[in-house]
């Protein structure tokens, strides 16, 4: 991206402070409000254009309109703001910081740089960095302290900020409940003598340099428990420091420059940054013997959570076998942060102005960066789909290298994935293992170019269909019965908690618990016998070695199976025809395995692990291979619970579907 | 002894010494970088040409005379494959170390410019690197869709410098061009290691017809806007078919050498929305008449495409079709120049009439279409006005051949005697 380039013809908006000074202190005395509400509105509406305007000047690729739907899609405020800059010669900052029950703001030099009034949203903490140098915005914010652990992340994050740089605090509405002494003692480490005595909606704002100066503080105490203490606007100003005393002192190197231009940028990454001992962004990784997947293009989907791609692309780029040149970023929307990312490590990322809204709006991403891929890679015929919230595992190059051959050949297969949607700690063993699954799990897989081009880009979802492409994926009118190959253990693992069909109590309970290969250079084995055919006389020598669980007992118990290792031990539930999941559902529940729909079956058969013995699951009768049922065994019905209102089930497997 | 050599050469030529420097320097920077680059120059390549036998047969062995870098010009060409560097910028310093000037002309990418909602960052489309008063331009060769290289214009923008070089007379630029990947020969010419196409004659030639045209992709989706795209499954799937069809046609043609272009329909459906019309029911292409090969029908048929009806014969109005899987049709029409026209023809196949399609004179300029390379009139818009009339921007399901188009007249009817010849239906 450019270097950020002064405009004289825009005027830093001075008139701004003291006319909102002005405002907030009449705002108390009625005869007046009507017309400074009045005024106000006309004032921001100018002062929105004027920064709309700006905006469009700097980012000149930004010519379509943003789309209000940016908030829909990754939970973040699309701020109006303008890049950060000195005025030239300038030493000083005018920094006002505006703190209240239902509104924020912070302005620099005149320049909004946070403001939000939104109603319940933005409650707690708003922290922003600037540049001590150049007085750019380089972090931005908000931590929501009335809830419980915000105020470790707050500490994290504040841990993370250099030396030197300036810190400004505000809090919206109430910002104290869960702020506990660790945290009060770190503000107060940065020269905050308020921060310690914080109480129920206290107004507060502060700024201040780390590990330095304090430029101001202001508070403003609740008087009682039903009411927020009076608004309080603190203004002072911030004596900016040259660029060299900013700046680490790195060699001079290639990576050191674009190290150089990100850490002037953005703040909140930590170690990449440290002047005495940065953490390396080139990896060189060893390189993959025989990579069958080295000139196989990478497609990376990402939206606005650039901390996440960060995460991403360092275990990406640390991954054997590797190609950085084949990797490009897809950002959906003009995103700098996230592009900045990217250029950190040297990759190439492509910016998508937003289309539609919510999954349609992924839908229509995934399908322009597919066709981008295609595009830009002519040759290539596979691409490897990741998503930003994903840690890839050091061998995932070389599991696909050792079974892409599959994918060329086998055409009843519709992808390879590094996911296995049932590998948990407690149900995945064997690294060298792999099954065919009738579902697309996603997280990390392989697409064939034939595939997209002959059979899904011709009849993608258009945006007006609000789908999402993976659900659109497993319909059987695209997936034709075919399967895809997965592992035992996943090759990639879902970290992402914020995302657009995700929270945090869904991450616990379905991905957090996920077993993620860490071990390198596995050898897999037996890939042939993933092939159609060859499939099936597997699962038939599986099946005849099998022993047969006692059906007496309870299956979700953990006596079900004998403390053994190693072995291979088989059950038959009832499974009247191909679509009844009834029991299997009620299974996957009680063992504590993927239960929200229907995942990693083949044929009426599901293949995990307990206690270290591989354990197979066989729908009887719709299953093929019920014929290996011994005539004595009844197979196991397990009944739903009594339906619920259904409001608390239905939430739960729409959540589950963007995964 | 490179010294030396250009020593002795100086004393015919200042500035042709100077070339020959320049050039040494320029493949010493390339090569410190691990940077393959090859000759595309045509005044060099011309001269190389005529040379073949003897620099294949003497590898290495020192010039008796310096016969190719030395001319006294003001520039030489070099091609780079964009995806055997990564871009480094340490290049660039080692460049302006060595006093080289440099310029870099970049653009949009023309394989993001299907979608307009995708802003890519712009590439690098040519390098001039300039020393003393001779500049090396290198022209960046990337990889598209359809298995062709793809270069782009030279276009300067506003701040740049238009005294540079003497950009007019630059050998590539001005429009796009679409190669063949080449074939590359390491060869030692006036003591210098470089790589040259293969067969430099045969990349003279295609040099010569090389210029591209990219399809109108926003015009398309303007199109799109007004008149929604059917995205049914018949249409898909009809989609698919015609695509797969032209495939196999180009295939053929390819390995008979015989030049072809996108016509009628199939060519409308590339200028007006980059696609196949999905109620268009047959492939179009079009074949000059001096490129007829008898070959041509026992090819098709080779490739599993039966000849369905051959009108006219190939003095007047031949016009081939053969079928494709499931209806879909592939029709060829033999186009017949004439001084100030070109013309096909029609033959209806119950009365014998024949009719004439004129279209205004025309060049074939290469494109990227489903997939493919492919040539089509690069004058389009007169060649798709001249068959569709000014209204072509507006659908039209119902297309009668013998009165839609506003190019037709009739031409009389064959004689009945010769109805067997001329009229065949299988």
């Amino acid at each position: 991206m450019d270097e950020w380039n002064p405009n004289p013809a825009v005027k830093p908006h001075k008139k701004r402070s003291w006319y909102l000074a002005w405002k907030y202190k009449l705002m108390n005395q009625r005869a007046l409000r009507k017309l400074c509400q009045t005024g106000a509105v006309l004032f921001l509406l100018v002062t929105v254009i004027v920064n709309i305007k700006l905006i469009l000047d700097t980012r000149r690729a930004a010519y379509e309109e943003e789309e209000e739907s940016a908030q829909d899609y990754d939970d973040e405020m699309l701020n109006v703001e303008v890049p950060r800059h000195p005025v030239n010669n300038k030493k000083v900052l005018d920094v006002e910081v505006y703190s209240s029950r239902s509104k924020v703001y912070v302005a620099v030099d005149g320049t909004t740089v946070l403001e939000d009034e939104a109603r319940e949203q933005g409650r707690g903490i708003h922290v922003i960095v600037l540049n001590q140098a150049t007085g750019h915005v380089m972090a931005k914010r908000v931590f929501d302290t009335y809830s419980p652990h915000e105020d470790e992340a707050m500490v994290l994050f504040l841990n993370m900020v250099a030396r030197g740089r300036i810190l400004i605090f505000t809090i919206k509405d109430e910002g104290s409940f869960h702020l506990k002494d660790t945290a009060k003692n770190v503000l107060k480490s940065l020269g905050s003598q308020v921060a310690p005595f914080l109480s129920w909606r206290d107004m507060w704002t502060f700024v201040g340099k780390k590990g330095g100066e304090v430029y101001g503080e202001k508070h403003a105490k609740s008087p009682a428990l039903s009411t927020w203490g009076d608004p309080v606007l603190l203004k002072t100003e911030v004596h900016l420091t040259s660029v060299e005393d900013a700046e680490c002192h790195w060699p001079d190197t290639e990576l050191n420059r674009r190290r150089k231009r990100f850490c002037s940028k953005v703040e909140g990454y930590g170690s990449v940054c440290s002047c005495k001992d940065p953490t390396p962004i080139e990896f060189n990784p060893d390189p993959l013997k025989d990579n069958k997947v080295f000139d196989v293009p990478v497609a990376v989907i990402a939206g606005n959570r650039p901390n996440y791609l960060y995460r991403m692309l360092r275990s990406l780029l640390s991954a054997q076998g590797v190609n950085p040149q084949m990797i490009t970023v897809f950002i959906d929307g003009y995103y700098e942060e996230p592009m900045d990312v990217v250029e950190l490590f040297g990759l190439s990322g492509i910016q998508h102005t937003p289309i539609s809204i919510k999954n349609a709006r992924v839908s229509q991403h995934y399908k322009a960066s597919l066709t981008a891929t295609f595009n830009l890679f002519p040759d290539a015929k596979f691409a490897v789909v990741l998503e930003e919230d994903l840690d890839i595992s050091v061998d995932f190059f070389s599991f696909l290298s050792q079974s892409i051959h599959l994918l060329e050949e086998d055409e009843s297969l519709y992808c390879i994935s590094a996911w296995n949607d049932q590998g948990y700690e407690h149900t995945a063993e064997d690294p060298s293992l792999l099954y065919r699954v009738e579902t697309m799990p996603g997280l990390g897989w392989v697409l064939r170019k034939s595939l997209y081009k002959d059979e899904l880009e011709p009849k993608w979802p258009t945006p007006e269909k609000l789908w999402d492409w993976d659900m659109w994926m497993r319909m059987p009118e695209q997936r034709k019965g075919r399967e895809c190959i997965i592992p035992d253990i996943s090759r990639s693992y879902h970290f992402g908690i914020v995302g657009l069909n995700m929270n945090g109590y869904f991450h616990e309970a379905y991905f957090k618990k996920h077993k993620f290969n860490t071990v390198p250079n596995v050898q897999l084995k037996n890939v042939e016998s993933l092939r159609k055919d060859a499939y099936e006389t597997e699962i038939h020598r599986l099946l005849g070695e099998a022993e047969v669980l006692d059906h007496s007992k309870n299956p979700c118990e953990d006596s079900f199976v004998p403390d053994t290792e190693g072995k291979v031990y088989v059950m038959f539930i009832r499974m009247d025809q191909e679509a009844d999941f009834t029991t299997w559902t009620q299974l996957a529940k009680c063992l504590h395995i993927w239960d929200l729909d229907v995942r990693g079956n083949h044929k009426g058969l599901w293949r995990l692990f307990r206690k270290k013995n591989h354990f197979l699951v066989v729908g009887v009768p719709a299953s093929p291979y019920s014929s290996k049922k011994p005539s004595s065994v009844t197979p196991i019905y397990m009944e739903p619970p009594a339906k619920e209102e259904g409001a608390v089930a239905v939430p739960a497997v729409a959540a589950a579907e963007q995964t | 002894n490179g010294a030396a050599f250009s020593r002795v050469r100086g004393s015919q030529s200042g500035r042709g010494s100077t070339s020959w420097h320049v050039v040494r320097k320029f493949l010493g920077l390339i090569s410190s970088h691990n940077i393959p680059v090859y000759l595309i120059d045509p005044l060099i390549l011309g001269l190389v040409d005529k040379d073949m036998e003897q620099i294949r047969s003497s590898p290495g062995g020192p010039s008796p005379q310096c016969k190719y870098f030395c001319a006294p010009r003001d520039f030489t060409t070099f091609a780079l494959l964009d995806k055997t560097w990564k871009h480094e910028v340490g290049l660039f310093r080692t460049a302006e170390k060595m006093g080289f000037q440099w310029l870099k002309i970049l653009n949009k990418d023309p394989r993001l410019a299907e979608m307009d909602d995708l802003s890519g960052m712009e590439i690098p489309l040519h390098y001039i690197f300039k020393l003393a008063s001779h500049a090396i331009h290198l022209v960046v060769f990337y990889e598209r869709s359809g298995n062709f290289l793809w270069h782009g214009p030279l276009r300067l923008q506003q701040h740049m410098d238009r005294k540079f070089v003497p950009f007019r007379r630059l050998h590539f630029g001005r429009y796009p061009g679409a190669y063949e990947k080449p074939e590359l020969l390491h060869v030692s010419i006036d003591d210098l290691q470089v790589q040259i196409p293969k067969d430099p004659s045969s990349f003279l030639e295609e040099m010569s017809h090389s210029r591209f045209l990219e399809c109108r992709y926003r015009e398309a989706r303007a199109f799109f806007q007004l008149y929604p795209d059917d995205a049914s499954l018949g249409a898909v799937e009809f989609r698919q078919k015609a695509k797969s069809l032209l495939h196999l046609a180009a295939l053929t043609l390819n390995n008979l050498g015989v030049k072809f272009w996108l016509s009628s329909g199939t060519c409308l459906g590339w200028y007006r929305q980059c696609n196949v019309i999905p109620y268009s029911k047959d492939v179009d292409l079009g074949i000059f008449i001096r490129d007829y090969k008898a070959e041509i029908i026992p090819a098709f048929q080779k490739a599993g495409l039966p000849l369905k009806h051959k009108f006219g014969k190939v003095e007047d109005s031949l016009e081939l079709s053969f079928q494709g899987e499931d209806d879909v049709k592939l029709d060829i029409f033999f186009f017949y120049e004439e001084d100030d026209h070109i013309w096909n023809g029609g033959t209806q196949a119950k009365s014998g009439k024949k009719f004439k399609y004129f279209f205004p004179k025309f060049t074939l300029c290469w494109t990227e279409f489903v997939e493919l390379k492919v040539h089509v009139p690069c004058e389009t818009l007169q060649y798709v006005e001249a068959n569709y009339g000014p209204e072509w921007k507006v659908p039209v399901q119902t297309w009668d051949w013998k009165s839609s188009p506003s190019n037709v007249q009739d031409n009389g009817v064959w004689p009945v005697d010769e109805w067997d010849d001329v009229i065949q239906i299988y």
